[in-house]
């Protein structure tokens, strides 16, 4: 099952690559994500087998990403099948791309070796380039610059951490994640430290936790929506798969202090940048790009905290790639529509498209974590950890940074939302196509949020349990 | 052979710190090549004694990949985009020679603290590889050009390479391959980004770009 996984978007990739009609390869990577998600649901009810000597393994956290990837694979492809109607651009080496991210997406998610975890996380990163500068432009090639020098040395240090951890595992004299778990008592402790060190900075800057995520705004910015959900929805989440890789290695040695304290001063940093800065930011794509550091500061704070807040990342690791799926599609309908991203430009959205405008309200509360959305269930569940820990001036810190990211979002939004009209490149006639995949997106979410199945609720527990903390 | 294998290591800091003092971008790609071959003898040198098929291909994947294939692709890239020499560092080319000496003494004061476990390979393994990782870094973030913002990491990841080669038996041969393979793609893209960079700034030069990209003042 995981090889296939592995193997049938490969193959469409180079299938894709051929002269074939732009809308052929759009049904095709619809098809392909339809098949794939249900593959990954078939995975909840039986668990596949490891592949090569235990290389590739499937464990409830790879669940949770799966999921997440295939759900959104799904959304992403619907949506796309709309915007490339409008589109006068090929889109042979974006659904190409697209194509080869779902078969490595699915590597990270399975890779029980960190060699392999780093080689498929960097050539994610390499081939999210082309899907940045899109638009070939100067603003979207300098920011696909950024995003690789930033990005690529950021791997580095992944690298690097790799090797140290490598060498901190000298007596078990393997990098498979049931082996260093297995010969935790016998790891070398001072180069253990080190390789956390790395790898906590150099996945994090993958992830784009504040301090080292400059490059977020320009590319989420200049890049195209799908893209950016692919990008803020699930790279950065495979980052954080590589981070939970090293919680569970740290859980396990009893450094579970060290990395703590480093992962909350890195997730409260990342709250507060996006608390300050929303508050200037006059684009869409901008203010969404902050929200995505934001969340990714909660995912590090809830694997930081432990117990329920462990739980909260979990479950945020879904909401986030849901509520991603909502804000970015909406953003690049709204872009798609207007030619531009920024607020002046937009003005008055709710009269000239009004599903497109409701839209944007619901990303916004979706992305601020409001009520009834999941997403208010996973901040509280962090929150919740945060309070029974005693750390009540993170919890505080913690509420007054949402405060601030809700009152920045909501006013770029709301500002873009009503007021007097302004005038859109496209005609006034929504595609349904694009509208039926962020209300599918919203919907789940709010699904999710006024009830739990149980099976998630299970999954995201055992996930939880297994890495410890 | 440690001996050798020393002498390689200070030959790869001493080809770090000529790129940190080259003018010419070819000048400097042409160092970045030798310093990779350099790379790829020492798995050589490493294992003299119980030479494997396994060291042949790491060897002479290196030297094909990062020796040949790369600086091929970087001197394509500079000729399409028609630029000579480095021009206004951040900082200047004197001071940067200080400051690339100040960080490899760093590096080996660094290295004093830390001790690899196991069999004993070269002392100098580990501050060399630690140093070239750190000029490497300071290449990318004082030259302004694209070309040498990626030789810097190129370098940087010769360090990183360096260091994986004393843990040899740590790393499954695939994997190696793969993060070989990687590196190489990464340039490739970074080359073909940089193309296209150009050929937007020649439709529409702007200033503050020029510095990045055109003709060489």
């Amino acid at each position: 099952m995981i090889l296939a996984m592995i193997i049938l978007p490969f193959a469409c990739a180079l299938a894709v690559l051929l002269p074939v009609s732009k809308r052929f390869r759009g049904i095709l990577l619809c098809a392909v994500s339809c098949v794939y998600a249900a593959a990954a649901a078939s995975c909840w009810m039986i668990p596949p087998a490891p592949q090569f000597n235990g290389y590739l393994a499937l464990d409830p956290v790879g669940l949770i990403m799966l999921s997440a990837v295939g759900a959104v694979f799904v959304l992403v492809s619907v949506f796309m099948i709309g915007y490339f109607e409008h589109e006068r651009r090929s889109n042979r080496t974006f659904t190409a791309c697209l194509f080869t991210l779902l078969s490595l997406m699915t590597v990270v998610a399975t890779s029980y070796h960190f060699g392999l975890l780093w080689v498929a996380v960097e050539t994610t990163t390499l081939l999210s380039a082309p899907l940045i500068s899109f638009h070939r432009n100067q603003e979207s090639l300098d920011a696909t610059w950024k995003y690789l020098l930033v990005c690529s040395v950021g791997i580095s240090l992944a690298l690097m951490g790799t090797f140290f951890m490598a060498i901190a595992a000298h007596e078990t004299g393997s990098l498979l994640l049931p082996d260093i778990i297995a010969g935790a008592s016998s790891l070398n402790a001072a180069w253990l430290k080190l390789g956390v060190i790395f790898l906590l900075v150099g996945y994090g800057c993958k992830m784009g936790l504040a301090p080292m995520h400059s490059w977020k705004p320009d590319v989420y910015g200049q890049s195209t929506g799908m893209a950016a959900v692919i990008m803020s929805g699930l790279l950065t989440q495979c980052a954080f798969l590589g981070i939970v890789r090293v919680a569970h290695v740290c859980n396990s040695a009893g450094l579970r202090t060290f990395y703590s304290s480093m992962l909350v001063v890195m997730g409260i940093v990342s709250l507060i940048v996006p608390a300050v800065f929303l508050l200037g930011v006059r684009n869409i794509k901008r203010a969404f790009a902050y929200s995505s550091v934001e969340h990714m500061g909660i995912l590090v704070l809830g694997l930081a905290l432990g117990g329920v807040g462990t739980i909260g990342a979990f479950f945020h690791v879904i909401n986030n790639a849901l509520s991603k799926t909502v804000m970015f599609l909406t953003a690049g309908s709204v872009a798609q529509k207007y030619g531009s991203s920024r607020v002046e430009e937009l003005r008055g959205i709710v009269h000239a498209y009004p599903a497109t405008g409701v839209f944007l309200i619901i990303s916004a509360l979706a992305g601020t974590g409001m009520f009834p959305f999941a997403t208010f269930h996973s901040e509280l569940m962090v929150l919740n950890a945060a309070i029974s820990g005693k750390r009540f001036f993170l919890a505080a810190g913690f509420l007054a940074c949402l405060a601030f990211i809700f009152i920045g979002m909501t006013r770029t939004v709301l500002q873009a939302v009503f007021g007097p009209p302004a005038e859109p490149v496209m005609p006034k006639r929504e595609n349904s196509y694009m509208n039926a995949a962020i209300a599918a997106a919203a919907a789940v979410l709010l699904w999710f949020g006024v009830w739990m199945p149980a099976f998630l609720d299970r999954g995201i527990r055992a996930a939880a349990s297994m890495i410890g903390g | 052979m440690i001996a050798w294998v020393d002498a390689s290591c200070i030959l790869i800091v001493l080809c770090a710190l000529a790129v940190l003092a080259t003018y010419r971008i070819a000048g400097m790609i042409e160092i970045f090549a030798a310093q990779s071959i350099v790379l790829g003898i020492v798995p050589f040198f490493l294992h003299f004694n119980e030479l494997s098929a396994r060291t042949f291909t790491i060897a002479l994947g290196t030297i094909a990949l990062k020796g040949l294939l790369v600086p091929y692709i970087l001197f394509w890239a500079i000729r399409h985009v028609s630029m000579r020499s480095e021009v206004k560092p951040l900082i200047g080319f004197g001071s940067s020679i200080v400051c690339g000496a100040l960080i490899v003494a760093g590096a080996f004061g660094i290295s004093q603290s830390l001790r690899l476990p196991g069999r004993a390979v070269s002392e100098l393994i580990l501050p060399c590889s630690l140093a070239a990782v750190m000029l490497g870094f300071m290449i990318m973030v004082t030259r302004v050009r694209a070309v040498t913002q990626v030789l810097g990491y190129l370098i940087m990841e010769n360090g990183i390479f360096l260091f994986a080669l004393a843990l040899f038996d740590a790393m499954p041969m695939l994997i190696e391959m793969g993060i070989l393979l990687d590196i190489f793609a990464a340039v490739f893209i970074m080359a073909i980004v940089v193309n296209h960079i150009n050929e937007e700034f020649e439709r529409a030069p702007d200033a503050a770009r020029t510095s990045r990209m055109g003709e060489s003042s």
